[in-house]
């Protein structure tokens, strides 16, 4: 029989006055196919009664139980001991609450921010019109473009590693926008241009970091980052575009492949941020110096006509 | 051995801003039997800006790229992550949807490329190096080594993740960079946020939420106690190195962290004149780099 210390982050509000976090280490004998979550509980159950961790259904559906496990932002109940153990090398596991929220005790998160932006997204389809007599049939590829969002079970292992919240907490988060992206590419929902506009601006889409972090991590594969970018591509298609430095600094890209095929770096800096760039001038001369601005003359390639042809032909689907 | 032939995709940062990368590049593939021919039709791959805006066209940009590789009839080699991914991702589509790469052939024959057949893999420098086989090419070489300096190894983001499109290696526990320093004489400064983002593609649009990212990892490499970071991507370079000066002041910190390149250190190694490397076009001196391994 399997035995693991399992070194798990404690911390107990309601023990002292001053409560500080800490390790504490438990060694449990163990089948070899026991679950981390079953493996917690047993602490639970056998040595330390007031363990604490959040879950329901066991089965990778309610979403309650996720938590890091060596680091890495995994559902408790999906996750078996021994494959973590097989991929540290290590006989020791340690269990930490999922990142960028505040503990409330032991494994257990305050999920407030994670909810009010979930809220923030409005999670449910706003119809275009009055409902009609009878049900509204949607179609079988019209269902699939959403249909990997759609399994999201607000588990919130994407916004535990998320790099852009790490360092903007206002950040509404991968989880939130999967959900904004399900009901803005719904064909029943009537609010598409609307929702790209509330989706755009401060904290919202256009700051994803594209760490990539979200698509890793999630256990339903939605792929959020993918859902953020599609969200990008309806902002374009809504023309909603002008007003964010993000999607301003996408139209220098597009701008750049349309007059030469690579990059033109330094059109960026007036696209994305046209009013800042004089203030920024001592950098700019910093960069100059160094040989680190190029040339602003399109940067032609071969066979360009076929790159014009294909920005004028190729439709978007989004 | 016989010289292994690359379609040779810089990217556009490693061709215009970060020239250094390039050249330095360009003077290592004699060195590892590597020869890299050039794609003179190669667009950019769009750096997931153009997936954001309009992702039909991203997709049918980055197979017009795969296309040239295959005419060429070989494989692409990158230097850069997000190029890396965003190629990666393009093949992957692709080749996994019969119906989606015909779709895409429709409109570059139209457009009058040449369709793509799935015939073109890419691979980054550093995957090639990381191997035993690529590690033998630098023995090889006879290294005179990097005369035990500490490096921090800064992987980034997107040559690692999602690694269901990456897939070189464990994604959390990477070690190829780690592997690389080793053999070549180095010893590793390690550090929890080697894997960490870097900010770069919100820099200009989120310049302070940018910065608090680097931050994180500059702070986590100087407390290790690195003599320098490595990366083996320039958008990674450009945060770290370029925006350094402004991460110290934004987090009021001082970091003093020269960044290098991977071809970079590589060439520290094997002997690369430094004047071909170009070190002067970085922005944070890297005079105690060169002193540590006796470069001039």
């Amino acid at each position: 029989m399997p035995a693991t210390t399992l070194k798990i982050f404690r911390f107990q509000p309601d023990a002292t006055e001053e409560p500080q976090p800490y390790y504490q280490d438990f060694d449990l004998e163990h089948d070899d196919k026991i679950t981390l979550l079953d493996a917690i509980l047993r602490l639970q159950n056998e040595q330390d009664g007031t363990l604490a961790i959040r879950y329901s259904c066991r089965s990778a559906i309610c979403g309650s139980c996720a938590c890091r496990a060596d680091g890495r932002t995994v559902l408790a109940c999906m996750q078996q001991v021994e494959d973590l153990k097989a991929r540290s090398g290590e006989s020791t596991v340690q269990v930490d609450p999922i990142g960028n929220f505040r503990p409330i005790k032991d494994l257990i998160v305050d999920l407030t921010p994670f909810w009010e932006k979930f809220r923030s997204v409005k999670p449910y389809l706003i119809p275009d019109g009055p409902p009609p007599e009878k049900e509204r049939i949607v179609a079988k590829e019209d269902m699939q473009r959403i249909v990997k969002e759609a399994n999201c079970i607000l588990c919130a292992a994407c916004y535990s590693e998320c790099n852009s919240l790490a360092a903007d907490p206002d950040f509404v988060g991968p989880a939130a926008f999967a959900w904004g992206y399900r009901f803005a590419a719904d064909v029943r929902d009537g609010e598409r241009k609307e929702r790209a506009k509330l989706y755009s601006g401060p904290h919202g889409v256009w700051d994803c970091t594209r760490c990539m972090f979200c698509n890793e991590r999630c256990p339903k594969g939605v792929d959020p980052r993918d859902a953020i970018e599609k969200l990008g591509g309806i902002a374009f298609s809504e023309g909603v575009s002008w007003a964010d430095g993000g999607a301003r600094h996408a139209k220098a890209f597009l701008f750049s492949m349309r007059t030469g095929g690579k990059l033109n770096e330094t059109l960026l800096v007036p696209f994305t941020n046209p009013l800042k760039a004089p203030l920024d001038a001592p950098f700019a001369l910093r960069m100059l110096s160094k040989g680190k601005a190029p040339s602003p003359l399109p940067h032609k390639v071969k066979a360009h006509d076929e790159v014009v042809k294909l920005m004028k032909n190729v439709k978007e689907t989004i | 051995m016989p010289v292994r032939r690359f379609a040779y995709y810089p990217g556009c940062v490693a061709e215009f801003s970060s020239k250094e990368l390039n050249a330095t590049t360009k003077a290592l593939a004699p060195l590892i039997d590597v020869e890299l021919v050039p794609m003179p039709k190669a667009t950019c791959c769009g750096a997931g800006d153009i997936a954001e805006a309009k992702p039909n066209l991203y997709l049918t940009l980055n197979v017009r790229i795969l296309s040239e590789a295959e005419e060429m009839g070989l494989d692409i080699m990158t230097i850069c992550n997000v190029c890396t991914l965003n190629l990666r991702r393009a093949n992957r589509l692709v080749k996994e949807d019969p119906k989606l790469l015909e779709a895409v052939n429709t409109e570059l024959v139209k457009a009058g490329a040449r369709p793509y057949e799935g015939g073109s893999e890419v691979t980054h420098l550093l995957w090639y190096l990381a191997t035993e086989e690529g590690l033998s090419l630098l023995e090889r070489q006879g290294p005179k080594g990097l005369n035990g300096l500490r490096v921090a190894p800064y992987y980034g983001c997107q040559l690692l993740r999602p690694s269901s499109v990456m897939g070189f290696e464990d994604p959390d526990r990477p070690q190829s960079l780690e592997r690389l320093i080793v053999a070549l004489g180095g010893e590793v400064a390690d550090y929890e946020a080697k894997t960490k983002c870097c900010g770069f593609p919100i820099i200009l649009a989120r310049e302070q939420v940018a910065l608090r990212e680097s931050h994180v990892a500059l702070s986590q490499a100087r407390d290790a106690g690195a003599d320098c970071m490595v990366t083996p991507c320039p958008l990674c370079h450009l945060a770290m190195d370029a925006y350094q000066r402004k991460a110290e002041a934004a987090n009021a910190t001082v970091y003093n962290m020269p960044v290098l390149h991977l071809p970079q250190l590589i060439g520290l190694a094997l002997g690369i004149e430094t004047s071909v490397m170009q070190f002067t076009r970085h922005m944070v001196p890297v005079d105690r780099v060169l002193a540590q391994v006796g470069a001039s």
